[in-house]
């Protein structure tokens, strides 16, 4: 069985290398054949591939220690659910997953595109199927997962415990998702670039594919932050760690992206700095793979690391050449007949939002390759941790966070005093307002101050588009208000989904804002019956409970919760000592309201005395981070949603396309 | 926007966390050693080896009077840089601060030149005629001119 695996990634490669040239070949000597047996060895790499991942899923779950991947991040007495995340826990399977994954987004373009876009076809094929070469070619030479050990071993050595939670099985394959998926923008650039077809229709292909991967790196980094905020103990959320920057790095670009492609399409403008954005996006990603398997950075997520690292430094500068290359042999198509009006418009609103974004991309990347630098030119080890990322990020997300309230409502082209007072009498009274209620409130004046005022004023800018909208629906067509307000939605749902994850940005940014400056942190000692404050809450350490099985023992701290004098809940933060390997690992307990998060966490027990240590947190305003990210789905949904005329295409492909199968 | 960037300088200048006590800001400084990657304040390990000892030296110091520069001065000595959470400001660590504002703040300017001469560009313009279309459909028109040229 494992040879058959080994077999069906040797082949995948063979026929990943084959559909390269073939499409290659043909595309060049207009053989349409060629194309076709190209397209057709995509369909056969995706069923090896997919052969290859059910191979290892079936060892994993029958716990075949003579695989060596197996024995190393499995064992008997690991739950079925992590027995099955394993598949991506470890190096040699990520690897494998991440081709899983790249061939299965292949098959779909190549699906999506039977009757459409054939001119950029071939070169999207061979451009994914570069990609899935290098990494089937990492899997067969470098890391195979189906590497026999010598002897079986009796028992595996288990996956490691800060990944046995139930957030593995859905924070990687959401981060994974983002990141393989940005290749499919990233080939319709390369095949816009090689066949000099670049006007809009790559760009319209791929607005899906785009939002896609946005959307699921988006909810990579929000799930990454809650299985940080659930497991590590610590009390926040994000650690500026190199790897947690990795996949906050495309983020940022993709971001920039999905905006300044509105430009193009409005305006024809910026095509040369949306193939930037694409290509850049797509090495954000690489880079982010090659931070988390290197170990060049150290990195408390680096779970697993190898000398894989200059592999892929090599490829992306194989990328980052022959792409960059491409956009210079094509400047002078690249160039563009729209222009630039006024400084006071929507255009010049979001050349500053892209330079924020990528600007902040910049100083992220800036701040953790920085160490490595240190080390070349003064040969001295050096941190860049959370306090450098915070100082030099809090005011250019807070810069970010004003332009967000003026581009959506600027005029395009050339804005005047009288369209701008319409525009922004309102954010700028809902923005003051909301400051003055924070001075009333006592909020001192800072980071947090201007994050809840700009956040009002972008509310408020957010609030008056639904609102003129629904108004103009009601007063033309004499609609009642939710009819109105669903169909302004469902008329221009990109403009009003976007605003939708504009909300929900707003309640991070304050969620963000909030739990960073106003935490309140209380650490005791306390024996049997003693209580601590942390903020209004009193605690009483009531006892400990121990519970044990074959896996794991458990040692909980039962706590009493009370306001003032009602017991409010009773919470039992946990330590844990996993047996394979042998290694504690903390649980947090907390009470999530909408106004804060009290998050305690059991620091020490002494069993002679009976003494726990206890951290308390009390976290104001955490949970809009993660409403916020529900929000933002929403509005992803809204936006990505076909509309009428983009239904009717897609069922006039297939239409063709039923056609051209009957002929 | 001038007074936007001066607010946002001020604040890159002040702590973003409010409130912080100066044992809390020290430990925040100071990257723990046990290899949790976190600062000294966030790592919760048990009974760590490297962070509790940290936690109470602190603590001693800044009760001995010690402000918070030269208890930092004084790990850094025993430790070496690395373990300060965040560069210093000086010499070629000075570049670890700079550098991102000063790539923005060139980008930002050079946008302005950009988009300030595109904007002149366009006001001296003349306006542009209508596009010319179709190059047969032009031919077309221009037969049918002629043509009506000649029956007028």
């Amino acid at each position: 069985m494992h040879d058959l695996g080994r077999l069906a990634v040797c082949l995948a490669l063979v026929c990943s290398v084959f559909a390269v040239l073939a499409s290659v070949v043909g595309a060049l000597r207009r053989r349409g054949e060629l194309v076709r047996a190209g397209e057709h060895a995509v369909f056969a790499t995706s069923g090896l591939v997919i052969l290859a991942v059910a191979l290892l899923l079936r060892a994993l779950l029958a716990h075949d220690f003579s695989l060596a991947y197996v024995a190393s991040y499995s064992s008997t007495t690991l739950p079925t659910q992590y027995t099955v995340a394993a598949l991506w826990g470890g190096q040699q399977g990520s690897l494998l997953f991440w081709s899983f994954m790249l061939v299965l987004f292949s098959t779909i373009v190549l699906v999506q595109n039977r009757a459409r876009n054939r001119d950029l076809m071939p070169w999207v094929t061979a451009t994914l199927m570069v990609v899935t070469a290098f990494f089937l070619g990492l899997v067969t030479f470098i890391a195979d997962p189906f590497e026999r050990l010598p002897q079986p071993a009796l028992e595996g050595s288990d996956l490691n415990p800060l990944l046995q939670n139930y957030w593995m099985m859905i924070h990687p394959p959401s981060l994974y998702t983002g990141y393989v998926s940005a290749s499919v923008p990233f080939a319709f650039g390369i095949a816009a670039l090689v066949t000099g077809k670049l006007g809009d229709q790559w760009i319209r292909t791929t607005r899906r594919w785009a939002l896609f991967s946005w959307f699921f790196l988006t909810l990579g980094n929000l799930f990454g932050a809650m299985w940080a905020y659930e497991v590590l103990g610590w009390g926040g959320y994000w650690a500026w760690d190199p790897v947690e920057n990795a996949a906050f790095m495309p983020w940022l670009v993709s971001t920039a992206y999905l905006h300044s492609v509105m430009i193009q399409e409005k305006k024809d403008m910026l095509r040369v700095w949306n193939m930037v954005l694409v290509l850049l996006t797509f090495s954000l990603t690489i880079f982010g793979t090659f931070l988390t398997r290197s170990g060049v950075i150290s990195s408390v997520h680096s779970f697993t690391q190898s000398g894989l690292g200059p592999f892929f430094i090599g490829f992306l500068l194989v990328i980052l050449l022959a792409s960059g290359g491409l956009i210079v042999y094509r400047l002078p198509g690249l160039r563009t007949s729209g222009t630039i009006e006024s400084f006071l418009s929507r255009e010049s609103a979001f050349l500053f939002n892209n330079l924020l974004l990528v600007g902040i991309a910049f100083a992220i990347f800036w701040g953790t390759v920085f160490p490595v630098l240190s080390e070349w030119v003064r040969g001295v080890k050096i941190t860049v941790g959370p306090p450098f990322f915070n100082r030099v990020n809090a005011p250019l997300g807070i810069a970010l966070l004003f332009l967000m309230g003026v581009g959506p409502v600027i005029a395009w082209r050339r804005a005047t005093a009288k369209n701008l007072w319409r525009a922004f009498a309102g954010p700028m009274t809902s923005g003051l307002v909301g400051a003055v209620a924070l001075l009333v409130m006592g909020v001192p004046f800072g980071g947090a101050f201007l994050t809840f005022a700009f956040g009002c004023f972008v509310m408020g800018t957010i609030v008056q588009e639904f609102w003129r909208g629904t108004r103009a629906r009601q007063a033309l067509l004499e609609e009642s208000a939710p009819v109105a307000l669903s169909r302004v939605i469902g008329k221009n749902r990109r403009r009003y989904g976007g605003y939708i994850i504009h909300v929900g940005i707003v309640a991070i940014f304050v969620g963000i804002a909030a739990s960073s400056a106003f935490q309140i942190e209380v650490r005791e000692t306390l024996e049997a019956g003693d209580e601590m404050t942390a903020g209004r809450y009193r605690l009483r350490y009531e006892r400990i409970e121990q519970s044990e099985d074959g896996h794991v023992q458990r040692l909980a701290a039962v706590m009493s919760v009370w306001i003032g004098d009602e017991r409010i809940a009773v919470l039992q933060p946990e330590k844990r000592f996993y047996k394979k390997p042998e290694q504690p690992t903390t649980e947090v307990a907390k009470r999530t309201t909408l106004r804060e998060d009290l998050y305690l966490v059991l620091g020490s027990f002494d069993p002679k005395t009976g003494l726990v240590t206890v951290l308390a947190y009390v976290n104001p305003l955490v949970v809009w981070i993660w409403i916020g990210g529900l929000i933002m789905a929403i509005g992803t949904v809204v936006a990505a949603w076909p509309t009428l005329q983009e239904r009717r295409v897609i069922a006039t492909d297939a239409a063709v396309l039923r056609g051209a199968e009957r002929a | 926007m001038i007074g936007a960037a001066v607010l946002l300088g001020l604040l890159v200048a002040t702590p973003v966390v409010a409130g912080q006590t100066t044992q809390q800001a020290v430990e925040e400084s100071l990257t723990c050693q046990c290899g949790c990657g976190l600062t000294v304040h966030s790592c919760n390990h048990i009974q760590c080896s490297s962070g509790e000892p940290m936690k109470e030296e602190i603590h001693r110091r800044l009760a001995a009077g010690e402000d918070k520069e030269t208890i930092l001065a004084h790990f850094a000595e025993r430790y070496g840089e690395k373990i300060l959470s965040s560069p210093t400001m000086r010499g070629f660590n000075w570049l670890a601060w700079v550098t991102p504002f000063a790539v923005i703040a060139i980008a930002g300017l050079t946008l302005v030149v950009v988009v300030r001469r595109r904007v002149r560009e366009h006001d001296v313009a003349p306006p542009t005629p209508p596009p010319a279309g179709d190059p047969a459909l032009r031919a077309r028109l221009e037969r049918e001119l002629a043509d009506l040229d000649r029956d007028a």
